[in-house]
């Protein structure tokens, strides 16, 4: 049986800025963080929660849409996190835009692990017609 | 590489750090994170698709992760890791194959409450020397990682 898709079409006028989403849990393992080391070809590398990317996931869960392209991506470090412990994500709509008659959305999410360490913040900016700019790169 | 001690003048040389990418650490970046549904970054249908395009790309946000990488490098990761920020505009795709350069240049330096700020210009080119993403990043260096002043 399929699983029925519960989501909301995205509508970009109407999207209001500061939206905040449910929390997200999950678990950081020892697994998961070799596995993107091993990705990113750096053995110390300190911030596999990037790869988790976090702060669209919850829009992702709400909204539907034609999928994306990441326009602009910024990260700030304040403490590694440490395997096996939960981390909580809080993720809101942090802006959106119209540039070149293109959507973008901005969205923003920290982590704070079971321990009230803030982990990392992440602020990513995505362009909403991804065959646009696939159209270009084709070019 | 945990503490580096050292003086940080604007024109200082940041890396470079060269990455070679190729479609199993790109489904390695992905599958980390749980992600196993096929997308534009792991599936060429997939990408076809959402982009359009004839092939995968790498994630932006390993672009991220190299990036991060080549700042800790330099500032060590007892600074980087605990102030240190990246921030990234996405020019061209990074695909399977590419050998991406990431190099920095130090801007800037300004006083903090809690030590010296530290600016950094990123580019990223491809071996076509494409540019394929430009940014910044900062990191604030406690001042007992500063050599002591004469």
């Amino acid at each position: 049986m399929a699983d029925v898709d519960n989501r909301v079409p995205l509508d970009w006028d109407t999207l209001e800025v500061g939206e905040t989403f449910e929390k997200f849990e999950y678990t950081l393992t020892q697994e998961m963080i070799d596995e993107y080391r091993r990705g990113v070809m750096d053995p110390e590398a300190a911030f596999p929660t990037i790869s988790h990317k976090v702060d669209v996931r919850q829009f992702n869960g709400k909204y539907s849409d034609n999928g994306s392209v990441n326009a602009r991506c910024a990260f700030h470090c304040y403490n590694s996190p440490v395997p096996g412990k939960k981390l909580t994500v809080t993720a809101w709509v942090a802006d959106k835009y119209l540039r070149r008659g293109k959507n973008y959305i901005v969205t923003e999410a920290t982590s704070v692990d079971e321990d009230g360490r803030l982990i990392d913040r992440v602020i990513t900016h995505e362009l909403k017609q991804p065959w646009e700019v696939g159209k270009k790169w084709e070019g | 590489m945990g503490r580096v001690e050292r003086n940080y003048a604007e024109g200082d040389a940041v890396g470079p750090l060269v990455k070679e990418i190729t479609q199993e650490a790109i489904n390695l970046f992905e599958g980390s994170a749980g992600h196993s549904e096929p997308s534009q970054f792991t599936d060429e249908e997939a990408a076809r698709e959402t982009l359009g395009t004839s092939g995968t790309v790498a994630s932006g946000r390993m672009s991220i992760s190299f990036a991060l990488e080549l700042m800790r490098r330099h500032f060590g990761s007892d600074v980087f890791n605990h102030t240190g920020t990246v921030d990234l505009r996405f020019i061209r795709p990074v695909r399977p194959g590419d050998t991406v350069t990431f190099t920095g240049e130090v801007t800037g330096t300004s006083r903090e409450a809690n030590g010296q700020k530290i600016n950094v210009n990123i580019e990223v080119q491809n071996q076509r020397g494409d540019t394929t993403a430009v940014g910044s990043g900062s990191a604030i260096v406690p001042n007992a990682f500063l050599p002591a002043e004469e």
